[in-house]
C-alpha cells in the first residue's frame, strides 16, 4: 500500500491527511463543549455543495469536467459551512436558546434542505452521491495536492496561533482583560474550522468528517495531561485510525468512510476501557 | 498619590437597563480595596465595568496605567473555569506570562521562568506539574493568582477569591494577597461578602448598594450602624 505504483496511493494519503487535521479542529470542539457542532456543520457543508449543484442545474449546465465540478462543490460547501456558523455565533450572541437547541435547528435544517435541494435537481441524486459519500476513491493529483496544502496551512496556523486560541477558549473574560479581540479570535476559529469541514466533506463525506471531528479527541482527553500533548494524541489517533481503515476496507473490500468511524469508535472503546483498568489498578495498590 | 482608578460618573448595566449609576470614586496606587454589598445588589456588575468587560453606557473609567502595555490582573472565581480542559497549574500560570507575547511568536524562556516565579511566589513550586483540576479549591485559587502575577499588573482584581474554599484555605488566601499588597506595593481590588476576613486586611471599602456605589474607609464603612441599616439587627454578630 505504501508502494509508488499503489493505485489508490491519492485516496490513501487524503485519507490519513483528513483524519490528521479534523482532530486538530476537533479538539476545539470538545473543549469548547460544541461537539454538536460537528455534526451540524458538515450537513450544512453537505447541503451547500446539493445547493452549488441545484445553481447549476438550474442555469442549464452539467459538462464542466471534473475540476469545474468540484470547484463549484468547494463554494457551496464553503458558504454554507461559513453562513452556519456566522448565524450560530450571531445566536450565541443574543444567547436566547441554548447551544443544544441552536445546533439541533441547524443540523435539522441541514438535512432537511440537502434532500430538497437534490430532490429539486435533476441530476443531483447521481453528483450528490458521488460526492457526499466523500468519493475518497476518486482524489486526484491536483485535488489531493489542493488539500494537502490547504489542511496542512490550517494545522500551521492552528500550532502557531495555539497560545491565543486556548486563552479565548479557556477564559474569555481574562483574554479581554489582556487586551485581546475575543471576537476576532473566535472568527478566525471559525474560519478554520469551516474549511477543514469543507475540505473534510469533500473528501471523505459528512460521516467521516464529523466522525474524526469528535472521535480522536475524545480518546485523546483521556490519555492525556497537557494541552499540546492532547492535539498532537489526537491528530495522531486520527491519522492511524484513517490508515488503518484504509486498510482493512481495501483488505476486506468494505465501504472506506463507516470503515475509518467504526475503527475510531472502537479505538475509543479501547481506550476508556484500559483507562478504567488503570484506575482499578491504581485504588487496588493505595487499598494494599 | 496618583489614581489608578477612576470611576466618574459611570453607569453600568446588561440589555440597556442600569443596575448602577453615577459612580464616582478612585483607587490610589498601593491601597487594597473590598468591594462590599448585600447579594445581588451590583458588586459583580461594579467589577466587570472596572474591568472593561462590560460597556459603560454613561460617563468615564481611566486607569493610570497603560492598559494595553500592562493590563491588570485579573482573578475570576475557579468555579467559571472549565475542567474539561487539560492543563497543569503551570501551564494556567504560563497563559499570564504569555499574555504580552504577540501572535505567531513561541513562548521564550523568559516567560517560562516568569511562571514558575510566580507559582513560587504563592506557594505553590511543587504543584506545578499537578494537573490544574486536581488541586484543591484554595490551590486552585493560588494558581489564579499566580497567573494574574505574571502578566506583571500594578493593578490586581480578584471576584470572591475566598468563594468555595475551606476556612484554612481562606485565611492562607487572604494573607497572600495582603502580602502582595504590603510588601510589593501591589495595588488590590477584591470583592467578597465574607466582611469578617477582608475587614481586617483591607484599608478602604466600596460598598455598593440600591443601584449606587460609595467608598470610604474600612472603618467608616463598615461601622455597626452602617451594618445594621444594610443587614439588619444580626449583622453586627462576627460574619
Amino acid at each position: 500500500m505504501l508502494s509508488a505504483d499503489f493505485l489508490l496511493r491519492n485516496a490513501l494519503i487524503g485519507s490519513v491527511v483528513v483524519g490528521l487535521v479534523c482532530p486538530l479542529v476537533g479538539v476545539y470542539f470538545v473543549l469548547r463543549r460544541m461537539i454538536f457542532l460537528g455534526v451540524a456543520l458538515p450537513q450544512l457543508s453537505a447541503a451547500g455543495v446539493a445547493f452549488a449543484f441545484l445553481l447549476k442545474s438550474m442555469a442549464g449546465a452539467h459538462q464542466h469536467g471534473e475540476a469545474a465540478e468540484r470547484a463549484l462543490a468547494l463554494v457551496g460547501s464553503l458558504g454554507f459551512a461559513f453562513v452556519g456558523l456566522v448565524v450560530l455565533a450571531a445566536l450565541e450572541r443574543r444567547g436566547r436558546e441554548t447551544l443544544e437547541a441552536r445546533i439541533g435547528i441547524a443540523y435539522a435544517f441541514a438535512a432537511a434542505a440537502s434532500i430538497l435541494f437534490v430532490s429539486a435537481d435533476p441530476y443531483g441524486e447521481a453528483e450528490m452521491t458521488h460526492l457526499l459519500r466523500g468519493d475518497i476513491v476518486t482524489t486526484t493529483p491536483s485535488s489531493l495536492r489542493l488539500l494537502v496544502g490547504v489542511l496542512g496551512a490550517v494545522a500551521l496556523v492552528l500550532l502557531a496561533l495555539r497560545k491565543e486560541l486556548l486563552l479565548v477558549s479557556f477564559d474569555r473574560d481574562m483574554a479581554v482583560v489582556l487586551g485581546k479581540r475575543a471576537a476576532l479570535w473566535d472568527t478566525l476559529l471559525y474560519l478554520l474550522i469551516g474549511v477543514t469541514i469543507s475540505f473534510g466533506v469533500m473528501t471523505a463525506g459528512p460521516l467521516v468528517t464529523f466522525g474524526f471531528l469528535v472521535v480522536p479527541p475524545l480518546a485523546a482527553r483521556l490519555m492525556t495531561r497537557h494541552m499540546l500533548a492532547f492535539s498532537i494524541v489526537a491528530a495522531v489517533f486520527g491519522a492511524v485510525t484513517a490508515f488503518a481503515g484504509f486498510f482493512v476496507a481495501y483488505r476486506f473490500d468494505l465501504p472506506l468512510g463507516p470503515t475509518d468511524v467504526a475503527l475510531a469508535s472502537t479505538g475509543l472503546v479501547v481506550v476508556v476501557a484500559l483507562r478504567g483498568l488503570v484506575g482499578v489498578a491504581r485504588v487496588g495498590r493505595i487499598r494494599r | 498619590m496618583t489614581a489608578l482608578l477612576r470611576l466618574e460618573d459611570v453607569s453600568l448595566g446588561y440589555r440597556g437597563r442600569p443596575v448602577l449609576e453615577h459612580v464616582s470614586f478612585g483607587v490610589e496606587g498601593g491601597e487594597f480595596a473590598a468591594l462590599l454589598g448585600p447579594n445581588g445588589a451590583g458588586k459583580t456588575t461594579l467589577f466587570r465595568g472596572m474591568l472593561g468587560l462590560i460597556p459603560v453606557f454613561t460617563g468615564r473609567v481611566e486607569y493610570g496605567f497603560n492598559r494595553r502595555t500592562q493590563p491588570p490582573g485579573y482573578v475570576p472565581q475557579k468555579e467559571s473555569l472549565d475542567p474539561i480542559f487539560p492543563l497543569t497549574a503551570y501551564e494556567v500560570v504560563l497563559m499570564g506570562a504569555a499574555a504580552r507575547v504577540p501572535p505567531f511568536w513561541p513562548v521564550g524562556r523568559h516567560q517560562r521562568r516568569l511562571a514558575t516565579d510566580c507559582l513560587a511566589r504563592v506557594g505553590l513550586a511543587d504543584a506545578a506539574e499537578q494537573p490544574f483540576w486536581a488541586l484543591s479549591g484554595g490551590q486552585k485559587q493560588r494558581a489564579l493568582i499566580a497567573r494574574a502575577l505574571a502578566v506583571q499588573p500594578q493593578l490586581l482584581l480578584l471576584d470572591e477569591p475566598t468563594a468555595g474554599v475551606d476556612p484554612g484555605a481562606e485565611a492562607a488566601i487572604i494573607d497572600a494577597i495582603a502580602r502582595l499588597n504590603r510588601d510589593e506595593g501591589l495595588t488590590v481590588i477584591i470583592v467578597s461578602h465574607h466582611m469578617r476576613l477582608v475587614r481586617e486586611v483591607v484599608r478602604s471599602v466600596i460598598w455598593v448598594e440600591a443601584g449606587a456605589a460609595t467608598k470610604g474607609t474600612t472603618a467608616e464603612m463598615l461601622s455597626s450602624e452602617r451594618l445594621v441599616e444594610a443587614f439588619g439587627a444580626g449583622a453586627t454578630r462576627p460574619l
